[in-house]
């Protein structure tokens, strides 16, 4: 299979022992790639995973960046399965490392069974089972430019699993050919340079063979892309939001999307701008929402109380990292929730939704922006960091269940037939219907001072007491409206397990890890945090003798909030909890339910 | 006809400078037949700010400071609506400065007016950030609505009326608007606006304001000739008054944000967003992914 031209390329003899080993088949594959941020990476991480959809494997994949443009360690995780996954693979079996301090990092992941492949061209590794190869000198040699490197390691890695060479070539076809001439060209070579120099290492070659799986014509996506998408699909028509790690990337997407929509995304001159130009064009009739992470979210808190006084409809997506202040803004956590649960000053109603999977994130997008104008307030999106930027095979978004619901809008049609319009209309259940402005015959005023129901500034006690219960109790009549949980595991089980948002995919697979060994457990992923999902939650508790609350931050923040809604169940919880920036990995969650430390 | 919200009685102090404001808004908009329920007052907080409650129009009372942030949502939510912003010198020099000077670099065709008392009056007079030099102690050096705003470079219409003066003031507020209605860009006019309790300049203030329209060297469409005319003046002693910048014709005909966004002004609010009408983009959209 060598090419004339790979014979001749001067790859450095390797001491290992040269025999050959029989294919090993996996079904769940995992590769960390680890270099310096900005020398590309991720492009290796990029055509491994297209490779893999193209096999009809399910597939994950997570970045590690620092919060520079260049430099600094960086890495890309790629996770392969038959099986659908949210979550990464305990340990990595191939550790592919561009410099030492990659070989260092990524030790810690390498099951132990697991290959280092490595950049030979400035060092030697000592590390067993780990196999050089001088990708950048033969990039810069070869191909003029070092950045190749990558795709020689691709083209090395293809041989190491058996991948079928023209599906592997294919891959580079298409994410090049619409550059087409050298890139190319160069990138093609790059990978039989790479494919040559594996296939002289008979320890190295088909030593794995990946298995295909039958997950055709599914899609790769992230939540922060979900959640843009299902905005659309809901109606969203106004954006307008501030960068921020790792929020950014809805708006990036929206500024593509909206525009054929008659939408409009702007990207605000600071926080306060954003949440109240929303507000403004919310006020106007629009759908609307921002996206935002922990400072940010400090910053909008004023109007998000405001957006819920004067009743005017907003969805705040908190794409969550690692806090407070600065925090580390690449790095994941859910630390938000209690600061989300009371936010602001006063006391105002809010409904607080987590989607747990991109499927989540499109649907539940969609149903924030109903109940925002259903209900007149703020929705809050949590949403955290391994969920909107992790890449995730999903099936295809269905239309199926996306409803926009305008039943709280009055056209001029409807005022027309009122004897009286007032857009604070005292009602059973708080809802007022609204007409925005430019509705023909009827003016509306619209305050976050207190008011009386034609929107007049009033401090009447009465008329105060009256206004309160109205916006309040919203939180009690919405609640069958709500996102209901997903239930998983044995209904029988006598062990719980809850969580929201990115927890879902390791508790998963826990859970599975667990049946395995002979403990049944279920979990309530929780799509509503608040009002704190009583009904469900009770139940679901009544039933267990203990329920593990699994969260990313060090209070417990979910626990606390079910604890003080639930207070009789206080015994069955507990936590289990992660803090470090990064993604529970599910032998985390095993090892408590085992009697481990938690 | 349906019953709706009515404007309520002023709260203000008999003889504040704002009523001129109130009642030349009230003129300009009859004069351009705006529809009472086609115009949006978006007001700030402070005594002025309050001014929306006081007009037969739709009303938005926007928290301390961001009323421009507000009103320009409106505005691209909706094109097709008129939107004044309307509040105090405390409100958008102070905690609402960042957006102020935004506001001009977007050019989203909005009218500004900012009632300037160089006073905090309704939390009883402490300074503002156009206080002058010693106002209740105030150490530090006024600010210049009109100087900033003619240093941005954009396509507004800059101006600056005295309350003691509503005809003038009526007549600039309908050229703005034009500007507005036309799609033009933002309108900024700061009107001098005495806060009879707390710093009554109304005496001191009809005896400086200069008309610059009668100066030598007057050409709103000359910046540079405008900067330099505005600063002389006021080196003098003088407050310049009158209409400071608006683009020469032709020029930035095109540049308001919401024209940019929106060529055919239909805005968010009122686009369809029905599943039925939208069903065949969706579908385009959602296979973008595969």
């Amino acid at each position: 299979m060598t090419t004339p031209a790979a014979r001749t390329t001067p790859f450095v003899a390797e001491a290992s022992p040269a025999k050959e080993v029989p294919s090993k088949e996996l079904t769940d594959v995992a590769v960390m790639i680890g270099g310096q941020g900005g020398d590309g990476t991720l492009t290796v991480s990029d055509q491994l995973g297209r490779y893999f959809r193209k096999r009809g494997l399910h597939v994950y994949s997570c970045r590690n960046v620092l919060s520079r443009i260049r430099g600094g360690h960086a890495d890309a995780s790629v996770r392969a399965c038959r099986a659908p996954t949210a979550a990464m693979k305990p340990e990595v079996d191939l550790l592919l490392a561009f410099d030492e301090e990659a070989i260092e990092i990524g030790l810690a992941e390498l099951a132990s069974d697991g290959l280092v492949m490595y950049d030979s061209t400035s060092f030697q590794s000592k590390v067993p089972n780990s196999f050089g190869f001088p990708f950048a000198m033969t990039a810069g040699s070869q191909l003029g430019r070092p950045i190749y490197k990558n795709t020689i390691a691709y083209g090395a890695i293809s041989v190491l699993m058996g991948f079928d060479p023209v599906v592997a070539r294919s891959v580079l076809e298409e994410k090049f050919g619409k550059r087409g001439g050298e890139a190319l060209e160069k990138n093609l070579k790059a990978f039989e340079l790479g494919r040559a120099a594996a296939l002289e290492r008979p320890e190295l070659a088909r030593r794995w063979t990946v298995l295909d799986g039958d997950a055709h014509g599914w899609v790769l996506t992230t939540g922060n892309q979900a959640a843009a998408l299902g905005f659309v699909v809901g109606g969203g028509r106004f954006f307008a939001g501030y960068p921020i790690t790792p929020a950014t990337e809805i708006m990036e997407y929206l500024a593509r999307y909206l525009p054929a929509f008659h939408g409009v995304v702007r990207q605000a001159e600071d926080e306060l701008a954003a949440v109240n130009m929303i507000i403004g064009a919310a006020y106007a009739g629009a759908r609307v929402m921002t996206s935002t992470s922990g400072p940010g979210l400090s910053l909008m808190t004023e109007g998000i109380g405001h957006a819920a006084t004067a009743e005017i409809p907003i969805v705040v997506a908190d794409c969550q990292r690692v806090g407070p202040s600065t925090g580390e803004p690449t790095r994941h956590e859910q630390s938000d929730l209690s600061h989300l649960a009371n936010l602001g000053h006063g006391e105002y109603p809010r409904f607080i939704l987590a989607p747990g999977t991109v499927d989540d994130c499109f649907h539940m997008t969609a149903d924030a922006l109903n109940l925002a104008e259903r209900w007149r307030l703020p929705v809050i999106l949590l949403l955290d960091q391994a969920l909107c930027q992790n890449t995730v095979t999903t099936k295809p978004f269905e239309m199926t269940g996306v409803a926009v619901d305008r039943s709280n809008f009055l056209t001029s049609g409807d005022v027309a037939n009122l004897p009286k319009y007032a857009a604070y209309q005292l009602s059973e259940n708080g809802r007022s219907p609204y007409a925005p402005p430019g509705t023909p015959g009827v003016l509306a005023q619209i305050t976050g001072n207190e008011h009386n129901e034609m929107g007049h500034v009033s401090v009447n006690p009465v008329n105060r007491v009256k206004m309160m219960r109205k916006r309040m109790e919203k939180m009690v009549h919405a609640r069958n409206e709500l996102p209901g949980p997903h239930l998983f595991g044995d209904a029988s089980a006598r062990v719980g397990l809850i969580g929201y948002g990115s927890t879902f995919g390791p508790i998963r697979e826990a859970q599975a890890e667990l049946a395995e060994g002979g403990v049944p457990t279920r979990f309530y992923q929780a799509r509503t945090l608040f009002p704190v999902p009583v009904d469900t939650l009770g139940k679901f508790l009544d039933e267990v003798d203990v329920a593990y609350v699994v969260e990313h931050n060090y209070t417990g923040q979910f626990a606390r909030l079910i604890r003080e809604a639930l207070p009789h169940h206080h015994a069955k919880l507990r936590s289990i909890l992660k803090y470090d920036g990064f993604s529970f990995r599910s032998p985390e969650i095993v090892r408590v339910l085992r009697g481990g430390p938690a | 006809m349906t019953e709706s919200v009515k404007p309520v009685a002023s709260t203000w102090c008999a003889g504040c400078g704002d009523f001129g404001v109130l009642a030349a808004v009230k003129k300009a908009a009859a004069e351009l037949k705006i529809a009472p329920h086609d115009e949006v007052l978006v007001g700030g907080i402070g005594c002025s700010g309050g001014i929306h409650n006081f007009l037969e129009t739709n009303g938005i009372h926007a928290l301390h400071g961001r009323l421009l942030a507000q009103a320009i949502g409106v505005k691209l939510a909706n094109p097709q609506l008129t939107v004044i912003a309307a509040g105090g010198d405390g409100d958008g020099y102070a905690i609402g400065m960042g957006h102020f000077i935004h506001a001009f670099k977007k050019n989203a065709s909005i009218l500004y007016i900012v009632m300037n008392n160089e006073t905090y009056g309704l939390t009883k007079g402490q300074p503002s950030p156009t206080a002058r030099l010693g106002y209740e102690g105030n150490i530090e050096n006024p600010f210049d609505s009109i100087l900033t705003a003619l240093s941005i470079p954009s396509h507004n219409f800059i101006a600056r009326t005295f309350s003691g003066d509503p005809k003038t003031m009526t007549a600039v507020l309908v050229e703005a608007l034009k500007f507005n209605r036309d799609g033009k860009g933002f309108a900024f006019v700061e009107d001098l606006s005495p806060c009879v309790t707390y710093n009554d300049t109304f005496k001191e203030w009809r005896e400086k304001v200069t008309d610059v329209a009668k100066l030598p060297g007057y050409d709103p469409t000359d910046r540079k000739a405008m900067f330099r005319l505005c600063l002389e003046t006021m080196e003098s002693g003088k407050i310049p008054i009158g209409i400071m910048h608006r683009p020469a014709n032709g020029e930035g005909a095109a540049d308001s944000l919401e024209l940019k966004l929106l060529p055919d002004r239909t805005g968010p609010a009122r686009a369809d967003i029905t599943l039925e009408g939208n069903r065949a983009a969706y579908d385009k959209l959602l296979q973008r992914l595969t």
